[in-house]
């Protein structure tokens, strides 16, 4: 899937109005996202940088496992950090 | 030509009736400054009137320089705060203006469709503005075209995205918009949305210019404005101010409660504010110190004697209501907010702990909707808190306030006609 | 085309079958696991999802030779493309054309859901909605043909996958659990110009409304007090008088399940 990057950091979004409360982010990607009360994600904030290949593996799969498409992963390059 | 440096402005020549065409052209002439409109715009410093503050001539200035040849003006009179009547009282007065502004507007970012909104529930408006524009058709056949839509009346259906939305699909629902600024479109047309006080204004200022418009208020926030004043007032008013009067003589002048406990500032998402503070001046930029905003020109005035926590309970328990349910944290966390916000209105033996619950869940709701209904929410309760201090305290302890039995509220809100809306009960 | 006459073809045929509609059973209920969000203590629900869809795979592959022994068979007279074109078959043309429907529609779904993160996530769910149907039709086409369907173990099998299909069709649509939206009341009230959930109108400007009606008298509002020096008093507007609107919650077009 191309070079991977190791500069730069992500994000994983997601859009409130698609997702359903499945739940599947937060066991696909448990170091990013918890669920509230409701059983909807709560998702870290703060982008994650992209070194950290085991987070960026987990946010794939959950972008890739969510039943509603609702995920989006949200690369920034080094140079603007957002 | 209206003297500089006096009031009225956008309400000068007010009266029972609304002015027709004529009168408005005879008060305040006719044609606009000159081509450099958005110049001025962006020399007078307006900023929206709608709740939000953004820079009129910037948002403007992002539409112009959008690719498109059908582009969309829109006017947002809807109005959807429960608390805010002046879209109402300025259309009643004086519709031209707003649809001068409109149409200078729409002049400056290209647009050839103008669409004005105004909620069906408020057949008066409804039918000045018909009127209005059927004036228009009569007078020229040139310039953009103008269109009213008349969506149903609620709280979000105010809200930006939801207005092009229904527009667009006929569906007051907001959107997500993940990148600012993100612009709106209604099928692939760009649109700029404005609130009809801030087309107003800018009716004026491409009449009289940016120095004549700058020639009131102050330096941050120049120009004036209209407040709706309602709560413990003889009867609900709007006023116009200038930008940088004190909140003080503001309610004296509208006849309202002298010694008040708190006031509501900006609308049921906006902020409470101790009446110790009464004295700072009625601006954005003073009033940012104290972590309030003018938002939509709303001020709620409270009583002494009233009981702060069964006012939030109130306006809180309906805009959880007014949720478009679109989004989890805001569909299941206002209602939760709601519920123990009424534990703690009760005084019950667990108002403390659901006082505790209540913070906490602000913390997990905030900022996890797509638009900021939530947000708006949490930050009428958060200053809530701390205005009624006291009132919260007395009811965590178990014991309810006096206020809290009185049958009068200050905060008005519209009642549910079926009880069912409520859709956690 | 090869036409084998080995009785071992239609052995095959049936094999597969029954294994196939045991494979979509289980497929099918599965799937009603994952909407209605079973999991999260002891199995994951995104392991059930996943094995939703592995099982989904090992199902086609048995489906693939299901079809295939049948036509490559000489026993019975069925080509090619009686497998996707209904009641073309010469033997049993109703039972192998319902079979062919249910092919098409599983066709769909299996197509749609492996190119599910290249389409909208509503056209998806909209062409999955129709695992139902195909399932549905699986099983008459499965009772119909059935050689082994009237009878002994065939019949109980049969029988079993209906029961459990029909039990999981009852529990997907009456016990889901509470999500969020299930209405927006902020749908056009369905007055007579919109009809509740109507598809969305075209993307142009909207037509413009007839012209103005003539005015009609103006509510008075009471005389404005005397205005302070600096200030000015607007005329009061009249206390808001904001009746609901009586929305019979029309369903969004998001159609929420």
């Amino acid at each position: 899937m191309g070079v991977r990057r190791r500069s730069g950091t992500f994000l994983l979004q997601v859009n409130p109005i698609l997702c359903d409360g499945f739940g599947h982010c937060a066991e696909l990607a448990p170091e990013l996202v918890t669920t509230d009360e409701w059983g909807y994600p709560i998702i870290v904030n703060e982008p994650v940088p992209l070194a950290n290949a085991a987070a960026y593996e987990s946010a794939r799969y959950a972008e890739r496992g969510c039943p509603r498409q609702a995920l989006h992963i949200q690369r920034f390059s080094e140079k603007k950090p957002r | 030509m209206i003297a500089p440096n006096t009031l009225p402005r956008l309400m000068h020549g007010a009266s029972d009736r609304p002015l027709s065409l004529s009168q408005h052209e005879s008060t305040f002439g006719s044609s606009p400054l000159s081509t450099s409109l958005l110049e001025e715009l962006e020399a007078s410093g307006l900023t929206g009137r709608g709740g939000a503050g953004f820079p009129t001539a910037q948002k403007a200035r992002l539409i112009r320089e959008q690719r498109g040849h059908s582009k969309f003006m829109v006017v947002n009179a809807m109005e959807g705060e429960p608390a805010s009547h002046k879209d109402q009282a300025l259309l009643s007065a004086n519709p031209h203006l707003v649809l001068d502004g409109a149409e200078y507007l729409a002049s400056i970012i290209g647009a050839n469709n103008i669409a004005i909104c105004v909620a069906r529930d408020n057949p008066t408006v409804v039918n000045h503005l018909e009127r209005a524009l059927h004036e228009r058709s009569r007078r020229s056949l040139r310039g953009p075209r103008l269109e009213l839509h008349t969506p149903p009346w609620r709280y979000v259906a105010g809200e930006e995205s939801a207005l092009i939305h229904w527009l667009d699909d006929n569906e007051s629902l907001p959107q997500y918009r993940p990148r600012r600024p993100h612009i709106l479109r209604i099928g692939h047309s760009p649109a700029l949305v404005d609130n009809a006080e801030t087309c107003a204004n800018v009716g004026l200022i491409g009449r009289y210019g940016a120095a004549w418009y700058r020639g009131l208020g102050t330096p941050e926030n120049p120009g004036t404005t209209l407040v709706s004043v309602t709560g413990a007032v003889d009867r609900p008013t709007v006023i116009e101010v200038e930008l940088g009067t004190t909140l003080r003589s503001i309610l004296r002048t509208a006849g309202a409660d002298p010694d008040p406990l708190a006031i509501l500032l900006g609308g049921y998402g906006g902020t409470w504010l101790h009446a110790k503070h009464l004295d700072t001046p009625y601006n954005n930029a003073a009033l940012k110190n104290l972590g309030v905003a003018t938002g939509a020109g709303v001020i709620v005035v409270v009583p002494q004697g009233a009981c702060g926590v069964v006012e939030t309970q109130r306006v809180v328990r309906w805009m959880a209501n007014e949720s478009a349910r679109q989004c989890g944290p805001c569909a299941f966390g206002l209602p939760s907010l709601a519920e123990d916000l009424t534990h703690i209105a009760h005084a019950s033996r667990d108002a403390d702990t659901a006082y505790h619950r209540l913070l906490e869940r602000c913390g997990v709701i905030e900022g996890r909707g797509a638009c900021r209904h939530p947000d708006g929410v949490i930050r009428f309760i958060r200053t809530a808190i701390e205005a009624f201090a006291a009132d919260f305290d007395t009811h965590r302890r178990g014991a309810a306030c006096a206020g809290s039995r009185a049958t009068r509220h200050y905060a008005s809100v519209p009642s549910l006609e079926r009880e069912d809306e409520l859709v956690w009960e | 085309m090869i036409a084998l006459t080995t009785p071992y073809l239609w052995y095959t045929t049936r094999a597969t079958g029954i294994i196939t509609l045991i494979l979509f059973t289980m497929v099918v209920t599965l799937g009603t696991l994952v909407a209605n969000r079973i999991g999260g203590t002891f199995v994951g629900r995104f392991e059930i999802n996943e094995l939703h869809r592995s099982l989904t795979m090992v199902a086609m592959t048995f489906l693939a030779i299901h079809i295939l022994t049948t036509v490559l068979d000489s026993y019975v007279a069925t080509g090619f493309i009686s497998v996707v074109i209904p009641m073309t078959s010469q033997y049993k043309r109703v039972a192998v054309g319902i079979g062919a429907i249910s092919f098409d529609l599983i066709l769909a779904v299996w197509t749609s859901s492996l190119l599910k993160l290249r389409i909208p996530n509503t056209t998806w769910r909209f062409i999955h909605w129709f695992s139902w149907l195909g399932f549905a039709t699986a099983l008459v086409h499965g009772f119909m043909t059935g050689t082994d369907s009237r009878k002994g173990i065939g019949l109980v099998v049969v029988a079993v996958c209906a029961a459990t299909v029909f039990v999981a069709a009852l529990w997907r649509f009456f016990g889901r659990p509470t999500r969020a939206a299930g209405r927006t009341a902020l749908s056009p009230l369905a007055t007579s110009s919109g009809a509740p959930g109507a598809p969305s109108s075209p993307s142009a400007a909207r037509p413009s409304r007839p012209a103005a009606r003539p005015a009609r008298p103006l509510v008075q509002s009471p005389p404005t007090p005397p205005s302070a020096p600096g200030v000015n008093p607007a005329r009061p507007a009249s206390p808001g008088q904001r009746p609901f609107p009586t929305s019979p919650n029309p369903k969004s077009k998001k159609g929420r399940s």
